[in-house]
């Protein structure tokens, strides 16, 4: 008895976190492609088209994973040449910037 | 024929330059039309008002080229573009980069002054295509310049104090999408300047400032007002978001008293949001230089899906049309059809391609229209096409320039083109986004080692004498010289001499970044000098993804070249 309440746990444990994962994957590619027209309306005239820099500017798809925390400052206060973006893009919009780019960063 | 006629033309300067010795540092209204005659000095924009680019010099020639070295170098401080039109007058260069004016002895490329501008980080918001400055105008003592943050500022020459700064006035502002980044030209003490931002939902405009006092003149909005003629070619309220602005600085013609200036692209990119012609966008604008009035207008590209803005600086000339000499401006299109126009009246007297275009099948000469195909047809209607040129088009807004001596234009080109899409439209309101966003691209090339050409091309046909393929194209703006040489650089930094009778590269010199700048050359004491500015930038560099660019350093600099004489 015992040991068939824990395989209906376990079950009904699998099956949350398979569901979950599932819905927090179509969050992410919704992230995804809301962050791709974010990018293509206030960053690809700097940072060029589908993330693909000439050299002139930083390539953002070298942002590491663990860079978050940098990648919002400078795009809140600026950087080097960058204008700053606090006041038009809100948190939302950064969130879904950020993974677009580590979708296409050079290490995932 | 020509030759005698140069002959009398500079005879004829000299005795006007030796009549204005007097005037010392006061660049008067006759000093400036009479630029392309007086190498001794650079003056306007395009080496005089016709912006042929064209230089009666001849002492730097296809057979000595090979000796030309660097005289100086000078630091602009700066990582940006550097697409300036370097000015020069009695010895002293005037540049300029987005955030600084210059003035460098042009013998030694000592500084003599240097006035910083402060603008707002925000500034950069609405700058679409590469944070630049393309130079100033002198007048009367005064170098004159637009600020990006749409302020116009004149500096006293000889100490680079300011004299005057008027900001454009209402609606011009960075939240409602307008930058500055052009060039003025100074008419009869009228200061003309245009405006930068069809990117950004703005409504494009000329306006005119006394070029004394700095106090604004007029306005010419190059899209109409609700029932002003033209204003049924706008969808609903989409004028006011409509575009059209005027980023590159224009050509006048004395006799005629008209300014020539071209229009850019209607906004949003996306066509779907504004049905109709979107007249005066992609445009040439004939107007009175003192009160800013209309006298023609021809439109280039109606209801225009692809950025082929028509902001090109149409090139005066008088040319053989039908076997008769006749007076025309000429623009070399981002559509990718070389347009001439009769200067009096605008009348479209040819054009054709000069590069490989797929969305009409040529012009309709009755018309003026574009032979609109299905390639446009299915663009318009939200297909996916592939379509030639790209948004950056056979030619940006790097100037060609025209030698009356072969009669050809040098033209720098692109050869790229684009899958194109326009999904559902976006909502606008002044100031937002409304160019990459709202369609959809893709990059195509023919040849990977082959973006652009130089080419020599003939203005009533489009057919070239030759082209000269480049691994990625020019930016860099050309200048044509009497002894037959053509100067231009490249995006990874060669400032070249090339045969302007075939195309052949006789000289190049490395320079420490790439050129997208305008060379112009003038002499001094005797002596013939090339000066050109270095520094990579601009849209292209920016956003094409070119992978031959990734290496090339940034670093603005200003270069003086001669012959080698010891």
């Amino acid at each position: 008895m015992l040991d068939r309440m824990l395989r209906v746990a376990a079950f009904v444990i699998i099956a949350a976190s398979v569901m979950g994962a599932q819905r927090s994957v179509a969050e992410d590619n919704a992230k995804i492609a809301a962050g791709e027209t974010v990018y293509n309306t206030y960053c690809a005239t700097c940072h060029g088209d589908n993330l693909v820099s000439s050299g002139q500017t930083f390539d953002l798809r070298k942002l590491p994973a663990d860079a978050r925390p940098r990648f919002e400052n400078s795009v809140l206060k600026g950087k080097g040449q960058m204008p700053p973006w606090q006041g038009v893009l809100s948190s939302d919009e950064i969130d879904q910037l950020w993974h677009y780019i580590r979708d296409n960063a050079h290490e995932k | 024929m020509i030759r005698a006629r140069q002959g009398a033309s500079l005879a004829a300067a000299m005795v006007l330059a030796a009549g204005f010795s007097v005037t010392a540092f006061a660049q008067t209204a006759d000093d400036l039309k009479n630029d392309h005659l007086t190498p001794g000095d650079v003056l306007v924009y395009g080496m005089g008002y016709a912006g042929q680019r064209f230089s009666p010099l001849t002492q730097i020639t296809k057979d000595n080229v090979a000796k030309m070295v660097p005289v100086w170098a000078y630091s602009i401080t700066d990582n940006r573009g550097a697409e300036a039109f370097p000015v020069v007058k009695d010895g002293v260069i005037y540049t300029t980069a987005h955030n600084a004016t210059m003035a460098v002895d042009a013998l030694t490329g000592r500084q003599v002054w240097r006035a910083n501008h402060e603008y707002p980080p925000e500034t950069l918001r609405v700058v679409c295509c590469g944070v630049v400055n393309r130079g100033a105008a002198i007048y009367n003592g005064k170098i004159i310049r637009a600020l990006l943050d749409n302020q116009l500022v004149a500096l006293d020459a000889k100490t680079g104090k300011e004299v005057w700064r008027t900001k454009s006035p209402a609606p011009t502002s960075t939240e409602n999408g307008y930058a500055m980044t052009g060039a003025p030209l100074v008419v009869n003490g009228v200061v003309i300047a245009g405006v930068a931002g069809a990117e950004f939902s703005h409504r494009g405009f000329l306006e005119g400032y006394d070029a004394e006092t700095g106090k604004h003149l007029w306005r010419h909005y190059n899209i109409p007002a609700k029932g002003e003629p033209g204003s049924e070619t706008w969808e609903g309220e989409s004028y006011l978001t409509g575009g059209g602005s005027s980023w590159v600085t224009g050509s006048y013609d004395p006799e005629l008293d008209l300014v020539y200036w071209g229009t850019g692209n209607p906004s949003p990119w996306n066509p779907r949001a504004r049905a109709g012609d979107n007249l005066w966008t992609n445009a040439i604008v004939a107007i009175r230089p003192k009160t800013g009035e209309r006298v023609w207008v021809y439109q280039t590209t109606p209801a225009d899906p692809f950025d082929y803005d028509g902001v090109h600086t149409p090139v005066i000339a008088t040319i053989p049309v039908q076997g008769k000499p006749r007076k025309v401006v000429i623009q070399a299109n981002r559509g990718g059809f070389l347009y001439v126009l009769d200067a009096r009246d605008g009348k479209l007297l040819a054009a054709n391609a000069f590069g490989k275009v797929n969305w009409a099948d040529g012009v309709d000469m009755a018309t003026g229209r574009p032979k609109h195909n299905q390639v446009y047809r299915d663009a318009l209607a939200g297909k996916k096409v592939e379509v030639w040129p790209s948004v950056s088009g056979v030619t940006n807004w790097q100037h060609m320039s025209f030698s009356p001596q072969t009669g050809l234009l040098y033209i720098n080109t692109l050869n790229i083109g684009m899958t194109y899409e326009a999904p559902e439209p976006p909502k606008l309101s002044p100031g937002k986004p409304s160019g990459t966003p709202s369609v959809r691209r893709t990059v195509v090339l023919d040849d990977p080692n082959v973006r652009g050409y130089l080419k020599a091309v003939d203005p009533m046909t489009g057919k070239s004498k030759w082209e000269a393929p480049y691994k990625s194209p020019n930016y860099s703006s050309t200048l044509v010289t009497a002894s037959n040489l053509v100067f231009t650089g490249t995006m990874t930094g060669e400032f070249q001499a090339v045969d302007a009778d075939t195309g052949k590269v006789l000289w190049s010199f490395q320079t420490p970044s790439g050129i997208v700048g305008q060379p112009v050359t003038w002499e001094r004491n005797g002596k013939q000098y090339v000066t050109i500015m270095s520094g990579i930038g601009g849209v292209y560099a920016l956003r094409s993804g070119d992978p031959n660019l990734v290496n090339v350093p940034a670093g603005a600099s200003l270069w003086t070249f001669a012959l080698f004489d010891k």
